[in-house]
């Protein structure tokens, strides 16, 4: 009896869930593998020609998708030491005894509010317009210059706003995180004489361990996602230089209309960021200890 | 117990209730389009890619829906992803009665979404070689005419200052030991490099054919006079205007209308904005001098065409807003007056036109025009490979011209391939 009523009210929660993730996940997902087979330009009523695994094959000789893989991993690189760095900092600084911590949180985490579009041509003004201002009043025109015309700088802005973005967000993990270490220890380290770096390297680092696993997943997955921020800020450009993996699939679909070829670069693309979330989450998680 | 196990089965119901109510909408939909099947529809949607007409049209949706009871809903557009945004509504069957087109190519991929026109009475009115056909069949109805050139402040450039590359490059310098910048392009694709490409196209003997050979590798731009001029004229640019990449569409304008720039490569639908400046010069518009040219470019940017597959009723609903927006004294005000276009309909009169759009409107009924050979592009190359390879042109101090139509020549093949 208690059983079944269980059930009940496991599928009243589960079911609708279940079929809103089956519909936009599960299914999409598997017909856009199958379209990879093809060669057809995504307009349906135009015939679908079936190459077997071709579009695979020509992947690893197109030069844009190569290029496009480096700036990407680049780009989530930067963008992974960048944003953990300076969210644990702020995490670590707001949670000592600092008189402004609370709005120094609630600043820090506002840029995750804005939408990453809207992010992007804030900050495309920024690098366009301020920057050159700033570069003509101080004359230090080889640091602000518009950076979203240099190849290289394009990427670094590019990071620059993500981390703007995502460090609040993995901030507030890693406050969570700090808060539920116990204050014993903390004190108990203090007492033996420990320094600040000792206690955040041999107490509080080890015991953060989780924090870490989750903010390094969600920005390795994000940053190898972006496209909004990407779109709006750089466009791709200059000169495709930073056309990220997002965007590379877009314009493929999209611009070049070859909807099979994109597919199969999604896909590819899927592998490779479940295959490297997955290895450090898995590395991670070994390095986690538990509180006894 | 009873009682929980009556509230639990009951939420279950309401669940279920919302995700079939959820799920019904969309029938009831349908089911009304199809009830409406005797007469005409009652609602047509319109989705086109000209972000300057988007308010004027919608009031004349307004208009119309006063005079004939047809509810006109006029989708906001993007601009620049336009017509991948149009794919998708198409293909997810959530597209327009009335979309745009704005040439044979796209009209190529979308054919079996495209009406046929041809016997409508509006077709009749077109202008001589206007209509968008594919195939014999009329599917896309102008907007009007519209044509680019270089548009000069009078004050600054005469005539023969830009008669040829030697004139165009001294008068490029002049200009720029005065401080002014000589000519501007801005940093979107079309403004960048798409509309100024057509020229060593257009001025080709026959520039569908030599296409044809650039696509299939028979000739290379980077050895056609004309491209190679070209080249030249861009390297004038490069060391004498302001880098374009730095510039918005706002800011080309902008400087334009405010004399900071003398020139500015443009079209005759930048007059809209134009006015919105008290301008203190005449404005005109010149030839590019490419290889000795004296002819502006005019073409159609746009055309309205109809979703052939929507149900009948949609479709002469459809149809009937067209033939009312070129025939009717309405619709026709709103084409020439708010639009600000220069008709391409033999049935519609142009009194009063902008200064630019008199060029354009002139050139067209003189005949003294090159075609847009933008129109005859493979799909996309514009956006996907010519403006990198422009970009890559103005950020790399190095590259010369002929570097840079050797460049436009590997992005030409990469379009094709």
């Amino acid at each position: 009896m208690a059983k079944r009523k269980n059930w009940g009210w496991y599928a009243l929660f589960v079911v609708p869930l279940l079929v809103i993730f089956v519909t936009v996940v599960i299914v999409p997902f598997i017909i856009g593998i199958f379209y990879s087979f093809f060669e057809w330009d995504g307009i349906r009523s135009n015939p679908m020609m079936p190459v077997g695994i071709e579009n695979y094959i020509q992947l690893f000789s197109d030069s844009r998708f190569l290029d496009s893989a480096w700036i990407t991993i680049k780009f989530t690189v930067l963008a992974v030491i960048a944003v953990n760095v300076v969210g644990l900092t702020f995490a670590l600084l707001v949670t000592s005894k600092l008189r402004t911590a609370n709005i120094a949180r609630t600043f820090v985490f506002m840029p995750y509010l804005i939408g990453g579009l809207l992010l992007g041509y804030i900050w495309k003004f920024v690098f366009s317009d301020v920057f050159v201002m700033i570069g003509e009043w101080t004359g230090l025109d080889t640091i602000f210059f518009n950076w979203l015309m240099h190849p290289d700088y394009a990427l670094y802005a590019l990071v620059i706003v993500f981390t703007w973005q995502m460090a609040g967000y993995i901030m507030i993990i890693y406050i969570a995180g700090i808060q539920s270490i116990p204050g014993e220890v903390i004190e108990a380290a203090k007492i033996d004489g420990a320094s600040l770096w000792q206690r955040n390297r041999r107490i509080i680092f080890p015991l953060l361990m989780p924090s870490f696993t989750i903010s390094l997943f969600l920005t390795l997955s994000l940053g190898f996602k972006i496209y909004d921020t990407n779109l709006s800020l750089t466009g791709g450009g200059p000169a495709n230089a930073t056309e990220l993996f997002a965007m590379n699939i877009y314009n493929e679909i999209f611009g070049y209309a070859n909807y099979g070829y994109g597919q199969a670069k999604a896909v590819i693309f899927f592998i490779i960021i479940a295959v490297i979330s997955l290895t450090q989450v898995y590395i991670t998680k070994k390095r986690e200890v538990e509180m006894q | 117990m009873k009682a929980s196990k009556k509230t639990l089965a009951s939420l279950i119901v309401i669940g279920f209730l919302l995700i079939l109510a959820a799920c019904g909408g969309d029938d009831s939909v349908n089911g009304n389009n199809e009830g409406a099947e005797e007469g005409s529809a009652n609602k047509i949607t319109i989705f086109q890619s000209k972000v300057e007409i988007s308010d004027q049209l919608q009031a004349l949706a307004k208009e119309y829906t006063e005079e004939t009871g047809v509810e006109v809903e006029v989708v906001g557009t993007t601009g620049d992803d336009y017509f991948q945004q149009l794919q998708i509504q198409l293909n997810t069957d959530q597209g327009p009665s009335i979309f745009s087109l704005q040439h044979v190519k796209e009209a190529e991929k979308l054919e079996s979404y495209l009406y046929d026109m041809s016997d409508e009475d509006y077709v009749a009115n077109i202008a001589p070689n206007m209509e968008l056909a594919l195939d014999g069949k009329v599917v896309g109805v102008p907007y009007g005419v519209e044509g680019f050139g270089l548009v000069y402040n009078k004050d600054l450039v005469s005539p023969e200052d830009v008669a040829d590359l030697d004139s165009f490059v001294s008068t490029l310098e002049k200009l720029n030991d005065e401080g002014i910048n000589g000519l501007g392009l801005a940093q979107d694709a079309y403004f960048l490099i798409g509309h100024i490409s057509n020229y060593p196209f257009s001025i080709q003997d026959d520039h569908f054919e030599f296409i044809d050979q650039l696509s299939a590798g028979e000739v290379t731009m980077a050895e056609t006079p004309e491209f190679q001029e070209f080249g030249e004229f861009f390297d004038a640019i490069k060391a004498n205007t302001k880098n374009p990449l730095d510039v918005t569409y706002d800011e080309e304008i902008g400087d334009f209308a405010t004399g900071k720039t003398a020139m500015i490569h443009q079209g005759n639908w930048a007059y809209g904005m134009l006015e919105e400046y008290d301008l203190d010069f005449e404005v005109g518009m010149l030839p590019f001098p490419l290889n000795g040219n004296d002819k502006l470019a005019v073409g159609v940017g746009n055309n309205w065409a109809i979703n052939g597959t929507k149900d009948e009723s949609e479709i002469q609903a459809a149809s009937d807003f067209i033939n009312w927006l070129v025939s009717s004294e309405v619709g026709q005000r709103y084409i020439v007056e708010e639009f600000g276009f220069v008709p391409a309909m033999t049935n519609i009169e142009a009194n009063d036109l902008d200064p630019l759009s008199q060029a354009v409107f002139e050139a067209s009924n003189s005949g003294e025009t090159i075609p847009w050979a933008q129109n005859y592009y493979p799909a996309n190359v514009v956006p996907n490979d010519m403006t990198p390879a422009a970009q890559d042109f103005f950020l790399n101090e190095e590259m010369t011209g002929q570097e840079f139509i050797e460049n436009l020549d590997v992005a030409w093949q990469k379009s094709v391939k």
